[in-house]
């Protein structure tokens, strides 16, 4: 057995919308039926918008979410049945940086949790000190959490998640709101527990980052895996079409939809770039893009868009997800 | 890959409780203020009170509160009512609101992460308030009666015996609460609401025995009512807890009671909490 497996694993939350005294029941559909495992030594990308249900699936694997039905099994362990077991081989770190006591110092928090993990004294001692050097805080360990910087407590977060060793290791969003350098560092680092042999599976609406990390990648949308593969065929499926870039301000939706009735264009997403200034990318999928550009561009000069740059581009992830389901990650 | 060194079985309960107690204790003398505020608000109510009795009350108010308290202390009557309140107090708040309090710092998720069981997780993040009451209880009760009753400075001893046993159900009612707050959130609108309830139940400021019938009969089930009674007859009446072992003893039933009820409320709000992804809501 693979140290994840996923089995028709579904989470449906039950709410009520509505003024009090008339609210109405309404289900929703978080993660719908999915079914994925992840062997020793891969890192396993679950790619997908905000609210595509990758954080519920992590949070069903951790157990910190019961799933409305189906399973799924860490190192063996049933997430149903065997919860206390399941978090005994799991090292997670969830998004956002309040995930550790600010009032409490590096090194202590640290304590504490390896504490939790009911590890042996000595032994958390000297797996501190190295995850304090791994991860470039050894010179802060003393220094409260509220007094560090948000990339020093994204840090601290990623090395609590491998204090316990698991052999599965649940990374969410691990790079988010940190500087390229200490990006770097946790990219490198996740690289290197892969050769270790922990299985790792990583949620992250960055496809720049699922794309050199991960060695399979789960494109997840409103709760289903629409496309499971490693990134270079999950790229080669949208080859066939020459893809344009254009960023421009005054974007619309109706100037996509309007691009989406050239027979030429197979595929169209816009997404904000800078909200504040109006900025925004269009993604145009298309058959003999040169011969197809003049009109697009024709099109969008009319609709009074401003067009500030234009290129064609190698097919990305985020190609892949537009092909599969005509919108942006960014969405 | 390397597997870690781990502990087990009692060890590594004692171990996960010594890391939840420091961690309460590094919370405490990092954010002093709640501390100070539970020192000085059992001083300061029981001013309130023996002002209104005094300047409400007329000339006979010290004699009327003689008759029906038996005892003419009244300030080490009325302090003995605010420090165990103040006990109920922490321990309602603390107890029932830390889970809510992780949830909005964040870190209860990460805590329901570690494979350490909810109950152990529950009872470390109290040790530390029977640390902290102890310590209220103490500074209260020991600079009050050695001003106001330096005689029987020595019964703190015994009256702080009787609050340890009675600190065991109420922390089986912070229990309770820390379940329902999990779920319906605004902790404090309904801790503040109970706690006051508590005080005008248990006998903070004047026997029970005064309430109606229907009235005693909740007092009855709450107890602050024993602890604060036993207390009263330690101090001032010279009685001892031997002497007092009916009221140990229905203390002792309640200690049996309310942790067990307690934590069957929790363990329900949490498995619906599982369901509905209360956890990492704020």
């Amino acid at each position: 057995m693979n140290p994840v497996e996923v089995q028709s694993l579904s989470k449906v939350f039950e709410t009520k919308e509505g003024p009090l005294f008339r609210k109405v029941p309404k289900s929703l559909v978080a993660v719908d039926a999915i079914d994925f495992s992840v062997p020793k030594g891969e890192i396993f990308g679950l790619l997908g918008p905000n609210g595509a249900g990758k954080t519920t699936t992590i949070k069903m694997l951790c157990t910190l979410i019961t799933p409305t039905s189906g399973d799924a099994y860490v190192s063996g362990f049933s997430v149903m049945k065997d919860q206390q077991k399941v978090r005994e081989n799991l090292g997670v770190m969830l998004t956002g940086e309040r995930t550790l006591y600010w009032k409490l110092t590096g090194r202590e928090n640290l304590e504490y949790f390896a504490a939790l993990y009911h590890m042996e004294s000595s032994y958390a001692k000297k797996r501190i000190e190295e995850l304090l050097e791994l991860v470039g805080l050894k010179d802060r360990e003393g220094t409260l959490i509220e007094n560090y910087s948000t990339g020093m407590r994204v840090r601290l977060s990623f090395a609590k998640a491998l204090l316990n060793e698991a052999p599965v290791l649940l990374f969410d969003e691990p790079t988010a709101s940190l500087d390229p350098q200490s990006s770097r560092l946790i990219r490198d680092i996740i690289r290197d527990l892969k050769n270790k042999g922990h299985a790792i599976i990583l949620t992250t609406h960055n496809m720049e980052e699922a794309d050199v990390l991960s060695d399979r990648v789960a494109i997840i949308d409103h709760g289903k895996i629409v496309m499971l593969g490693p990134p270079s065929e999950l790229k080669e499926k949208v080859k066939s079409s020459d893809i344009i870039e254009i960023e421009a301000r005054n974007l619309s939706e109706n100037a996509a939809e309007a691009l989406q009735s050239f027979s030429e264009v197979s595929k169209v997403a816009v997404s904000a770039l800078d909200p504040s200034e109006d900025r925004g990318l269009l993604r145009v999928h298309a058959e003999k893009g040169k011969e197809v550009l003049p009109k697009i561009l024709e099109f969008l000069v009319r609709k009074q868009i401003s067009i500030t740059k234009v290129s064609f581009i190698q097919p990305t992830l985020e190609d892949v997800f537009i092909a599969q389901t005509g919108r942006s990650l960014r969405d | 890959m390397i597997r870690m060194e781990t502990t087990s079985g009692v060890r590594a309960i004692l171990q996960a409780w010594a890391a939840i107690f420091w961690k309460g204790i590094k919370h405490y003398t990092r954010y002093p203020g709640n501390f100070v505020l539970y020192l000085v608000i059992p001083f300061l109510f029981t001013l309130l009170i023996f002002g209104m009795g005094q300047f409400v009350g007329g000339n006979n108010a010290a004699t009327n509160f003689a008759a029906r308290t038996g005892t003419t202390n009244i300030i080490v009557y009325e302090i003995l009512g605010s420090a165990v309140w103040m006990t109920s107090w922490v321990v309602v708040e603390d107890v029932g609101v830390v889970l809510r309090d992780e949830q909005m710092k964040g870190t209860l998720e990460q805590n329901f992460l570690a494979p350490v069981n909810r109950f152990t997780l529950l009872i470390g993040m109290s040790l530390t308030d029977v640390v902290i009451t102890t310590g209220i209880f103490f500074i209260v009760v020991g600079v009050t009666l050695a001003i106001a009753l330096p005689s029987a400075f020595l019964t703190i001893i015994p009256a702080f015996l009787a609050l340890l046993v009675g600190l065991i159900p109420m922390f089986g009612i912070g229990f309770l609460f820390a379940g329902y707050i999990i779920k319906f959130k605004e902790p404090y609108i309904l801790t503040q609401i109970v706690n006051l309830l508590f005080a005008t139940l248990t006998g903070t400021y004047y026997p029970v025995t005064l309430l109606p019938y229907w009235v005693q009969f909740l007092s009855g089930v709450l107890p602050q009512t024993y602890v604060i009674d036993d207390m009263r007859r330690i101090v001032l009446a010279n009685q001892t807890l031997v002497s007092l072992y009916g009221s140990v003893f229905i203390l002792l039933a309640l200690a049996l009671a309310y942790p067990a009820i307690g934590y069957a409320v929790f363990k329900q709000f949490e498995k619906k909490a599982g369901v509905t992804g209360e956890f990492s809501k704020y």
